[in-house]
């Protein structure tokens, strides 16, 4: 198989016309990228704002931060919590996307919008619900200390958040495994069952060493990830005083006074250093990935496993993760977005309210923020999605140096916090000509969400455009179709599950994300995330709240609409 | 074609002259009718200010109302932000905002100090304290007292501090029950933070006795005011300082379980300071804008509507310079608007107090 796949490329060679759009695709591509990224690497080598007439080239914003103990300790912490966040989120999110994708699992149908509830919420606003529900005085902590007599747990330790991380990732393995599942014919499965396997030996043993690069992809992203956390380590681990590299660089910012652009940037430049041996690692074990080619010209149907006695388990393991993860921070938030106030002492039913929700009807720059979220959610993330697309495609089956040069570029983004990203992505709008322009429209918020999660979108289209048998394409060129007319007619149709997840899951993460918008803050182009993060500042928690609650409404409507589409799709 | 624009403009231009006379207060100059006109050709006034969009709505429907056909542009944004995109923007060269306005003292002199404002007198500067006025340049606008706040259901009266040595007493007579149930702001993180407790410093003469006490409770220091209301409200911390009263004696009235206390051997009082820029696109509009601000019907409405207290010692109200003195006396101290802000934006003097507060008042862990 794998030497079919390795003369496709060959044959795509004389076609200049797709060469020609491929060029442009790339070179895109780097641009977006590499120009903040660039001007970070710069900014980290000087000693003031690189736009300072006064500045002067150097290493000491490396020295000062790697004299610093904090930048250790932060360094230490990230490390313990990205570990933590990949060995808990990877197990249970393809266990989670087995149950849902391959078994008969009972309510699957509704089930599967609820799994997503992590992704929905931004971090900051989880972590403040679970300060809420399970922080020492909060509503379930309460509860639970007058029957047993006091709290096992503390929200605001180390583990706490490595754990709470580690949860709250789950839907995003579920998501890359349940993808690549989906276009797995159940043919393999269906003879190690007769043969005797038990499910769970099914889905170790067969199912899920089939999805192997969906795995492996979805836990290096995990593990960057983990590099990334902000909201919740700055929500829970500050009044501890547990930094990650994060929040260090966050400290910086007012440490000395006025911003230190070059300490933050060295702190970035850093984190860009642990993840790009990362890559590195990731592409040696995805060297085979032909041989993990599963639908093929004769592909059956998919028919489900019947789990048996193992449903009570499965369906014991999910409710548990449920109850945690969603049910706990989001009825604390809800809770919190209908009383003036709580906590030790306070009977709620007292200080039931509306209000904060009127306030936010009633303000025209909030609902203008709503308004925005919304559109840059749906067409916004559409319309990143097609740039993923023809990203994916444009490397799809040609494993050369370009292609090699993207899987690289592609990472880059995602191991920047997004709150300098959208200050690297402020200057590029204000220092390059011909964009100033675009800065104070939604473009300039679209752009920095659509290149900080390039490396999320792209993955899930690419280990979709893995999934296609090359034989496929093959036949569709042998009848003389052209490169673009077989990616039109043969590949993108066969990957549209692939797409419609990954349109699903970029609407999730533009409505969520609230640091990159930050500084891309103007009138007009308010969103959700952003807003919460200034309303936070300004001490508005009623509001923030009310606002997270609307914006769960929001995401929970959206995808319901989705899922109904999709699943028509499929039917 | 162009005479008739002439024509038309000077048409309008006459009309609106008598409408301008009407609004110019008493005991401005009398070319002010020609501001508000060419205020009013420009058509707008862009702010950037940290202070958010709630408290500031009263103040621009009231400014709109006064002067109809000057729209008020107002982008809501924390005050780091608001000093990386001023100074950002200036460099870039691109379009900016015309009037900045932050709770950042420091920060605002420090951009005042480097050129960024215009020089401009306003006919209401004579009302302004001394101290609030630098170079007629930056304006001191607001009247925040500096305050305590406690837990009410679980503090007894007599364990609430009414004044820093109190602080330190009380702390230091009972370590275990406040331990981890003090709050204040991350000095590190928080530039308004630092600026308050380097204020603490230089005022409190036993202020290295009261951090010792500070850290000997473990206190649990955050970024944002709003998470220290947030904690106090619920009773996970019992007992707060160095809080913007502004915002404290707001939320105390939205919950009855928060108490404040304004210090009675000293209060801090700060100021936010608002100035014109040099390159502003907009400047008569944000002539406008600061003097309406200034004036006693913007400050009326900036003590009683958006609630952060009036400078002016002739707008009445309980948070107002007036109204303080009468309960605070001398004890009130606001902080001098001038270079005096701009010490510890020295590096090493900075890093150095901070490792000093650290080793003193930081949670022992």
């Amino acid at each position: 198989m794998s030497s079919v796949a390795a003369t496709v490329p060959a044959a795509a060679g004389g076609f200049p016309g797709r060469q020609w759009s491929r060029g442009m695709v790339i070179s895109l591509t780097a641009l977006a990228v590499l120009a903040p990224i660039l001007l970070i690497l710069y900014q980290s080598l000087l000693d003031a704002p690189f736009f300072d007439q006064a500045a002067k080239p150097g290493f000491g914003a490396y020295r000062f931060i790697f004299d610093d103990p904090d930048f250790w300790s932060a360094a230490k912490n990230s490390c313990f919590i990205a570990v933590g966040m990949a060995l808990i989120a990877v197990p249970l999110g393809a266990a989670l996307a087995f149950l849902m994708v391959r078994t008969d699992l009972p309510g699957q149908r509704w089930l599967e919008p609820l799994l997503l509830i992590p992704v929905f919420v931004s971090p900051m606003v989880l972590s403040f619900g679970y300060v809420v529900a399970a922080g020492p005085v909060g509503f379930y902590s309460v509860w639970f200390s007058d029957l047993f007599g006091g709290v096992p747990w503390n929200v605001y330790s180390l583990t706490s958040i490595a754990v709470i991380a580690g949860l709250t990732h789950v839907p995003h393995v579920y998501l890359y495994a349940s993808a690549a599942l989906k276009n797995l014919g159940s043919d393999v499965e269906e003879a190690a069952r007769m043969s005797g396997a038990s499910p769970l030996r099914v889905a170790l043993d067969v199912s899920l060493p089939m999805v192997m690069p969906a795995l492996l992809y979805s836990a290096v992203l995990v593990f960057f990830l983990g590099f990334e956390i902000f909201g919740l380590a700055l929500v829970l681990g500050d009044p501890e005083g547990h930094l990650v590299l994060a929040t260090y660089l966050y400290k910086l910012t007012n440490k000395l006074g006025t911003p230190s652009y070059h300490l933050m940037a060295a702190v970035a430049v850093c984190i860009i250093a642990v993840t790009v041996p990362l890559v590195m690692l990731q592409r040696h074990l995805m060297k085979n990935a032909a041989k993990y080619v599963s639908v093929k010209g004769k592909a059956g149907r998919q028919r489900p496993l019947p789990l048996g006695a193992w449903r009570w388990l499965a369906a014991a393991l999910i409710a548990g993760w449920l109850v945690v993860t969603v049910l706990v921070p989001l009825s604390g938030i809800a809770l919190r977005s209908v009383v003036n106030y709580w906590g030790e002492g306070v009977s709620l039913v007292d200080v039931l309210t509306l209000d904060h929700f009127r306030t936010v009807f009633g303000q025209p720059a909030l609902m203008r923020g709503i308004w925005n979220t919304v559109l840059i959610g749906t067409i916004g993330g559409g319309l990143a999605v097609i740039c993923y697309t023809a990203i994916g495609l444009a490397t799809h089956r040609q494993p050369d140096g370009w292609s090699r040069f993207v899987d690289y570029l592609v990472l880059v983004p995602r191991a920047v916090p997004g709150l300098l990203a959208g200050l690297a992505f402020l200057w590029v709008f204000l220092f390059i000509p011909f964009l100033s322009p675009l800065r104070s429209t939604i473009f300039a918020v679209w752009l920095a969400y659509t290149v900080v999660w390039l490396a999320y979108g792209l993955r899930l289209v690419s280990s979709s455009l893995l999934q296609v048998g090359a034989e496929l394409e093959e036949a569709a060129r042998s009848a003389g179709a052209s490169r673009a007319r077989t990616s039109r007619d043969v590949t993108l149709p066969l990957i549209r599950h692939g797409l419609l997840a990954s349109w699903l899951l970029v609407f999730m993460i533009f409505e969520r994300e609230y640091s990159t918008a930050v500084y891309l803050l103007n009138p007009g182009t308010e969103v959700i995330g952003s807003l919460l993060v200034s309303l936070w500042a300004t001490g508005g928690a009623d509001m923030v709240a009310a606002l997270s609650v609307i914006n769960v409404v929001l995401v929970a409507v959206g995808l319901g609409v989705a899922l109904r589409f999709g699943v028509k799709l499929h039917d | 074609m162009k005479s008739v624009r002439h024509l038309a403009l000077a048409l309008c231009a006459w009309a609106a002259l008598p409408l301008a006379h009407a609004q110019a207060p008493a005991g401005y100059p009398s070319d002010y009718a020609a501001l508000v006109a060419a205020a009013k050709q420009e058509g707008k006034v862009r702010i950037y200010a940290a202070t958010d969009t709630a408290a500031a709505n009263p103040l621009i429907k009231d400014f709109e109302a006064l002067y109809p056909g000057v729209k008020v542009e107002y982008s809501d944004m924390n005050t780091t932000e608001l000093y990386n995109r001023v100074i950002s923007e200036k460099a870039a060269g691109g379009t900016s905002g015309d009037v900045f306005w932050s709770s950042s003292m420091d920060l605002q002199i420090k951009l005042v100090n480097d050129g960024f404002a215009l020089t401009y007198k306003s006919p209401e500067a004579s009302k302004l304290p001394d101290w609030a006025v630098w170079r007629n340049e930056g304006y001191g606008t607001t009247y925040e007292p500096i305050v305590f706040i406690y837990n009410k259901r679980l503090l007894k009266p007599e364990e609430v501090p009414q004044s820093h040595g109190d602080l330190a007493k009380v702390l230091a007579a009972n370590p275990e029950r406040f331990k981890g149930k003090l709050t204040s702001y991350d000095i590190e993180k928080s530039g308004v933070g630092f600026l308050l407790i380097t204020q603490d410093a230089s005022l409190n003469p036993a202020f290295w006795d009261m951090a010792k006490a500070i850290g000997a409770a473990s206190p649990r220091f955050q970024s944002s005011s709003g998470t220290m209301m947030e904690r106090v409200g619920s009773g996970e911390n019992l007992l707060g300082f160095n809080l913007i009263g502004s915002y404290a004696l707001q939320r105390a009235k939205k919950d009855p379980g928060i108490g404040v206390v304004m210090p009675k051997d000293y209060t801090l009082v700060m100021s936010r300071i608002m100035f014109i820029t040099k390159t502003a696109q907009n400047p008569n509009a944000a002539k406008l804008w600061l003097d309406y601000i200034l004036s006693r019907r913007g400050q009326t409405v900036i003590a009683n509507q958006s609630g952060l207290g009036s400078i002016r010692a002739d707008v009445e109200g309980e948070l107002t310079a007036h109204g303080l003195a009468r309960t605070l006396g001398n004890a009130l101290k606001p902080i001098q608007v001038g270079p005096g802000l701009l010490t510890y934006l020295d590096q090493a003097k900075r890093l150095e107090f901070i490792k000093q507060w650290q080793q003193t008042a930081a949670a022992r862990k």
